[in-house]
């Protein structure tokens, strides 16, 4: 077994306690407990028919306006943190774009990594089974659920509503990267291990399609790509910034075809190997990534998801630096910096908790980091084979 | 985007004007007037580019003015084209690296030139050699404009009616354009010096035609004092403007470090609301909102929770440019920028008249949601001098 011990980050206040308390989530749902719902609707929603063409009347007004739930995501958001559930501000967090060719953003961020105690996570096997015993989503306090999120006929918005029998929660994450970071659970009772398939990574991609906003990006992170908690969770946050990966030339690696919008590239010249599947048909990319993970996961290969342009374009990076740390592979000057690179990193937004590392941050020290991420040739031209085949 | 089944429909070839400018004449009419004298139409009528204008400051950075030139390459109409963002001319197989190198373009205030696939109207493909420049104010160096010269490198599109090939349009043999291919690069295009330098020179015509009929004077490069560091008050980059105008409701954000903390921006829809033009709110403080039933206290609350760093709500009585009386449920906030420090104060305003508890919550949902989107624009790094060597495409 290949393990390595990292500090967890704290995404809910409730991360350590032992017990179970009494106005965390599971206990709420089993007393009933209200939340706002936003419903979405994978039909066209009749706000779109105003936008298609001046000619055009709709047949009845627009229950929600476009991106409402961009705007019911941050204002929940701004609202916590005037309450101040989150561990620190993180708009008082600076940072930078480093120079060069990337233009690769550091961030100082010293209140995310306080918590000092280091936690063993196994690195050699993607699916793990659920552990009730482990911190999972349940477990969150009732303050930091934001709304639920479903699908329905209409789109809508509904203030107060009871729980869903099967809920899709949206959290906070109490250790923020950035403004509006959230973190999405699918059927979060169902207690479903992290690991993926067409169906939730669908929701996700619906998710980031309905707020609408180039901003705001989706990220998933597998067991040994550093994902902390092993409950189905996708996590969100806004930067108004392009990720330096979103700017990284391409090239197409899968076959035009007149049935199929889809477009599977390869990053040129970027530190880091990897993918983007891009298509304007949401189902079509959750079909073809959730089947190339799911391929992963059985051979055991760690992965990271980006999700950007409002869904329309998918990143995966299969990677192996946590295998690397585990084997001591990898430089104590860049385990120093306590760098985890899970999808953001990769994405090119770096985190630093230390004063020195951030003033002295480099493209030369990300990319060298990066570097350590990325599959060798054979096995990245492996993982080429599973999506082309 | 519209979700159909699953499928996002991309606004390609009906052309789509954000719902919020409605009343997109004036507004772009404005915008012109705005900087340059009433005669620059007919000024920039006169040459026979294919060109835009667009304004950043505007939502969804739209065509301020297109040139005939452009409107008989690409198929549409003047009244089609105006308002709306230069994205119709996308397909698609456009190469999307292009579409992100004008992005940063735009964003780093830079010229870009770069070969695009666009499309007419009618939707025929075509290649299109494209220059990006920035219109600097020589006032407070933000960029009032940008210019787009569109230089077609197939001869179908660019050829008249009569046969003759006008401006810039140049003759290529006839290109064989496969419906499919894997690089929408184009390998087999080679743009000429000749290609470049035409391009080069409609846009340096382009511009020194609005520096000559500018009022307040614009230029293609910033003042001197600016590239040293020199930042005027007030000023206000592109990519703050983008994310800024982005944002759907009223709203003002003003500068605290200033003298009589003035308004450096101001949201469509705070305009909209007040009855104001832009130039007549900038770089004034707010209390011209106040009138003569105007309360004290609530702006007693608000003048120390701007002095304490505070947020705030209030209530209170403003007044329209037209004097007309209004309701106005405030919310203050100081807001950080990337350099974790305070750069500005947000104004949110909702008007209210008799509201009923849903309504009053709606209002305070808005006002939060839009105090978050304006904390993530600001946030956002502005970006001053190039940080990133530009790739064009070439």
């Amino acid at each position: 077994m290949l393990a390595i011990k990292r500090v967890p980050t704290v995404v809910s206040v409730n991360q350590d306690c032992g017990s179970v308390s009494r106005d965390c989530l599971q206990s709420c749902f089993l007393t009933g407990f209200d939340l706002p719902l936003f419903k979405y609707t994978k039909k066209m929603k009749t706000t779109e028919l105003q936008l298609l063409g001046d000619e055009e009347v709709p047949s009845s007004p627009p229950t929600i306006e476009r991106s409402f739930l961009g705007t019911l995501l941050l204002s929940k958001w701004e609202e916590r943190a005037s309450q101040g559930l989150f561990r620190y501000d993180v708009t008082a967090c600076e940072s930078r774009v480093l120079s060069g060719n990337y233009g690769f953003i550091a961030q100082l961020n010293e209140g995310r990594h306080l918590k000092k105690r280091l936690t063993e996570f196994r690195v050699d096997q993607v699916l793990q089974e659920f552990d009730p015993k482990k911190f999972n989503f349940s477990k969150v306090n009732r303050n930091e659920v934001l709304f639920q999120f479903g699908e329905g006929e209409e789109a809508g918005y509904y203030d107060i509503t009871p729980i869903l029998s099967s809920p899709d929660i949206v959290l906070i994450n109490v250790s923020p990267i950035e403004y509006g970071h959230v973190l999405l659970v699918p059927r979060l009772f169902d207690f479903v291990p992290q690991r993926l398939c067409a169906n939730d990574l669908l929701l996700a991609l619906y998710f980031t399609a309905e707020v609408d906003c180039p901003y705001f990006r989706v990220g998933y992170n597998s067991l040994g790509a550093f994902a902390t908690i092993n409950h189905l969770h996708f996590q969100a946050y806004y930067l108004a910034y392009p990720f330096p990966v979103e700017c990284a030339s391409i090239t197409r690696i899968n076959k035009g075809s007149l049935k199929s919008s889809l477009r599977i590239s390869e990053l040129v010249d970027y530190p880091v190997k990897g993918v983007v599947y891009e298509s304007m048909d949401l189902n079509e990319i959750a079909i073809s990534v959730a089947s190339t993970c799911q391929e992963l996961e059985l051979r055991n290969i760690p992965f990271n998801l980006l999700i950007c342009d409002c869904g329309t374009r998918v990143f995966l990076f299969p990677q192996c630096f946590a295998r690397k740390q585990a084997l001591h592979q990898v430089s104590q000057k860049v385990l120093d910096t306590q760098v985890n690179p899970a999808a953001w990193e990769i994405g090119g937004h770096i985190v630093l908790k230390r004063k020195e590392d951030y003033e002295h941050a480099t493209e030369e020290f990300v990319t060298a980091l990066l570097a350590e991420v990325s599959l060798s040739d054979p096995d990245f031209q492996d993982v080429k084979n599973i999506i082309c085949k | 985007m519209a979700l159909q089944n699953g499928s996002l429909l991309s606004s390609d070839r009906k052309c789509v004007r954000s719902p919020r400018m409605k009343n997109h004449k004036l507004i772009v009419s404005q915008s012109l007037i705005r900087s340059y004298r009433a005669s620059i139409q007919d000024e920039l009528q006169k040459h026979a580019y294919n060109f835009v204008l667009c304004d950043p400051g505007l939502p969804d950075h739209p065509i301020v003015y297109a040139s005939d030139g452009f409107l008989e390459m690409t198929g549409y109409s003047r009244d089609e084209v105006l308002g709306r963002n230069c994205r119709f001319l996308q397909g698609r197989d456009t190469d999307k690296r292009a579409i992100v190198e004008i992005r940063e373009a735009i964003r780093e205030e830079r010229d870009c030139q770069i070969k695009i696939l666009n499309y007419t109207k009618a939707g025929k493909p075509f290649w299109n050699l494209f220059h990006l420049a920035p219109v600097f104010s020589q006032q407070d160096g933000r960029v009032v404009h940008f210019v787009g010269v569109q230089l077609p490198i197939s001869s179908k599109v660019a050829a008249r009616k009569d046969g003759h090939l006008t401006g810039l349009e140049l003759s290529f043999d006839e290109l064989e354009f496969e419906e499919h291919f894997d690089n929408p690069s184009c390998k087999n295009y080679h743009l000429s010096e000749e290609d470049k330098q035409r391009a080069f020179a409609a846009v340096k015509a382009v511009l020194q035609e609005l520096a000559n009929s500018s009022c307040k004077g614009v230029s293609s490069m910033r003042s001197k004092s600016f590239s040293e560091g020199v930042i005027p008050p007030g000023f206000v980059a592109t990519s703050l403007l983008l994310a800024l105008t982005r944002i759907p409701h009223s709203f003002v954000l003003t500068d605290p470090h200033l003298p009589d903390m003035p308004i450096v921006h101001a949201s469509l829809e705070f305009l909209e609301l007040t009855g104001y033009t832009r130039e007549e709110v900038i770089g004034r403080n707010c209390r011209f909102l106040q009138g003569p039933d105007t309360d004290l206290a609530p702006i007693e609350e608000l003048r120390s929770s701007i002095s304490e760093g505070q947020t705030c709500t209030i209530r209170i009585l403003n007044y329209r440019k037209n004097k007309e009386p209004f309701w106005n449920s405030l919310h203050i906030s100081p807001v950080r920028n990337s350099s974790g420090k305070v750069a500005y104060y947000a104004g949110i305003q909702v008007a209210v008249s008799h509201s009923s508890e849903e309504d009053e919550g709606r209002a305070r949902m808005q006002q939060l949601g839009t105090l978050g989107a304006i904390k993530v624009a600001v946030r956002s790094i502005q970006t001053g001098p190039v940080l990133r060597k530009s790739k064009t495409i070439s």
